[in-house]
């Protein structure tokens, strides 16, 4: 059974998620000794081809080519994916530890969704802020930036029913979700909410209780902060020393850090950082 | 392995923590029945007008007139700036004769035996992280973490410890924080100069969990329940307390307040002193 992490990048107008998910290779590269493939019709520098075990087109064209989200394509990556079992990622994220034994605990799903995410804290977040959607339509809460599967007859269900829905996003949204908390546009964390719903899967595809496997999800409304700025980079520091050891604010991060602000790239070391420590 | 109660007791012409202190010894045997050591540095004082009856052990403090000054209101009407003697607290580790240390402050007003578990517990630390308010009608959020994006916030105000190895090392790291506090209130976005005893205990817990989320310090029994220097405590009868809670939106009204059987931490010091007089005449 082939093991690997696949993330999907599609360079838009103000951001390069090329980048990022270059960023994210070499820190899972630092801490793992797995492959990660990248698919993508953008132009990988020559620099960073080396960090990718694939570098996948996106398959059945780009559905995603007058969108600025560029998340019409995610449901491909069940397709595109080389391996056996897979992990996504954001192109957002970094590897801050070795993850060997999550591949242990994921193995016992099909599809493993995270609905548990953390603060910088490492304590349980509260996303009720960005979530209105989900509580207000009983969906199960979902976050499609870290999830897991493997190829199998149910997992090719789920994926064809994600297909279904993020293709008719607006006919779906209609249906499942009440006109006051309807997203104006598609959004594969609701996407994939609603396919869970659909085939009534919830309990097989995540574990409300596990800590882990999960991500610290850098969203300021959800740090537990009594005064919150649009920016948490604004609020609390990024230390990377030399080695690698990552530090927000006064805590040390472990796991998966999702820095969801674009510009935490250019802003912080990190990535002068990992390109020392993988010599790229 | 001797067990025992500590407190620290030094006067700032403004209030008198001896007599707290002596008024604490009292009902920590009564309720909690373990003998009580106080460091002060007053022991002139404490002879002539409380004795040393009370106490298991008295040491000698050096006396320092501390520059440190805050606000000690009296109900929210009342304030007096004085001096505020916080320093030293890590001190208390090298001092107590007890191998099981109960630290309090002497505006802790023991009302039941519910710390007396501690001295059947497995923990080497324990401390309040959890607290309640009795008014309930004040942001009880500031005392979550020590500023808005720090560290969570644990109370000073009374804190478990055996002597070990790795207690030695937590109390050096307080004594060092405290040492360099402009350095590490800075670091862990405290705006204020004010040294906090509840800051560098929280700050060193931190450092002792591997800077995350840890166990070092265990929760003490309960919840630590408090007044701020907003509310008045009015009547006191053995276990049972009256106060008057600041009203919220209403400056200068009150709710009576009754507690029976409750431990709580009693910020208006001069209120406490009043009771505290009227107890004694009593006696």
């Amino acid at each position: 059974m082939t093991k690997g992490v696949v993330v999907l990048a599609q360079n838009n107008t103000t951001d390069n998620y090329v980048e990022q998910a270059a960023l994210l290779a070499m820190s899972l590269r630092y801490y793992n000794n797995v492959p990660i493939s990248l698919i993508t019709d953008d132009k990988v520098p020559d620099e960073y081809v080396s960090l990718f075990d694939k570098i996948i087109p996106i398959p059945f064209g780009d559905s995603a080519d007058t969108s600025e989200w560029k998340v019409e394509n995610r449901w491909k990556i069940y397709h595109a994916s080389p391996y056996d079992e897979t992990i996504v990622m954001d192109t957002d994220m970094l590897v801050l530890q070795n993850i060997d034994t999550w591949w242990d605990v994921l193995s016992n799903y099909e599809v493993f969704y995270t609905s548990n995410v953390l603060t910088y804290k490492g304590k349980t977040a509260n996303t009720s802020y960005y979530r209105k959607t989900f509580i207000d339509n009983n969906l199960p809460n979902l976050f499609c930036g870290l999830h897991y599967f493997k190829k199998c007859e149910f997992a090719q269900e789920f994926y064809a029913w994600l297909e279904l829905v993020v293709n008719n996003w607006e006919t779906f949204y209609e249906q499942q979700l009440l006109a006051a908390s309807r997203p104006k546009h598609v959004s594969m964390d609701v996407c994939t909410a609603i396919v869970t719903k659909i085939l009534d899967c919830e309990s097989d595809i995540t574990n409300k209780v596990a800590k882990f496997p999960s991500f610290t999800h850098m969203k300021p409304y959800c740090q537990g902060w009594h005064e919150v700025q649009t920016s948490w980079q604004s609020q609390i520091g990024v230390y990377i020393s030399k080695d690698g050891n990552t530090k927000l604010g006064n805590y040390v991060q472990t796991g998966i850090l999702h820095y969801t602000e674009k510009d935490f790239v250019e802003k912080s070391p990190a990535l002068e950082r990992y390109r020392n420590l993988t010599n790229v | 392995m001797s067990k025992g109660a500590f407190l620290i007791a030094r006067n700032n012409g403004h209030i008198d923590y001896v007599k707290q202190a002596v008024f604490l010894a009292k009902r920590i045997k009564k309720y909690l029945n373990i003998p009580v050591s106080v460091a002060t540095d007053s022991i002139g004082y404490l002879e002539d007008t409380f004795g040393t009856d009370d106490f298991d052990k008295v040491i000698w403090l050096d006396y320092t007139a501390e520059s440190n000054k805050r606000y000690f209101f009296d109900g929210t009407l009342s304030k007096k700036s004085a001096s505020f003697k916080n320093n030293n607290r890590a001190s208390v580790y090298d001092l107590t004769p007890y191998d099981e240390t109960l630290l309090m402050d002497t505006d802790y007003v023991i009302s039941n035996d519910l710390l007396k578990s501690c001295f059947n517990s497995n923990s080497d630390f324990m401390i309040y992280k959890k607290s309640d308010d009795i008014a309930k009608v004040r942001n009880e959020r500031e005392f979550d973490t020590i500023s808005n994006t720090s560290v969570d916030f644990y109370w000073a105000t009374v804190v478990y410890f055996k002597k070990t190895e790795t207690n030695t090392i937590f109390f050096d790291l307080v004594k060092h924080i405290e040492e360099e506090w402009n350095h590490y209130r800075r670091v862990y976005q405290i705006t204020s100069g004010l040294f906090r005893n509840d800051f560098a205990f929280s700050m060193a817990i931190h450092i002792m969990n591997g800077f995350q989320s840890g166990d070092f310090a265990q929760q003490l029994p309960g919840s630590m329940l408090y007044t701020t220097d907003k509310d008045v405590l009015w009547q006191m009868h053995d276990d049972e307390m009256m106060f008057l809670v600041q009203k919220k939106d209403y400056l200068g009204e009150y709710t009576a307040l009754k507690t029976i059987g409750q431990t709580i931490h009693v910020m208006n010091k001069s209120s406490l002193n009043r009771i505290i007089d009227q107890e004694f005449a009593n006696d």
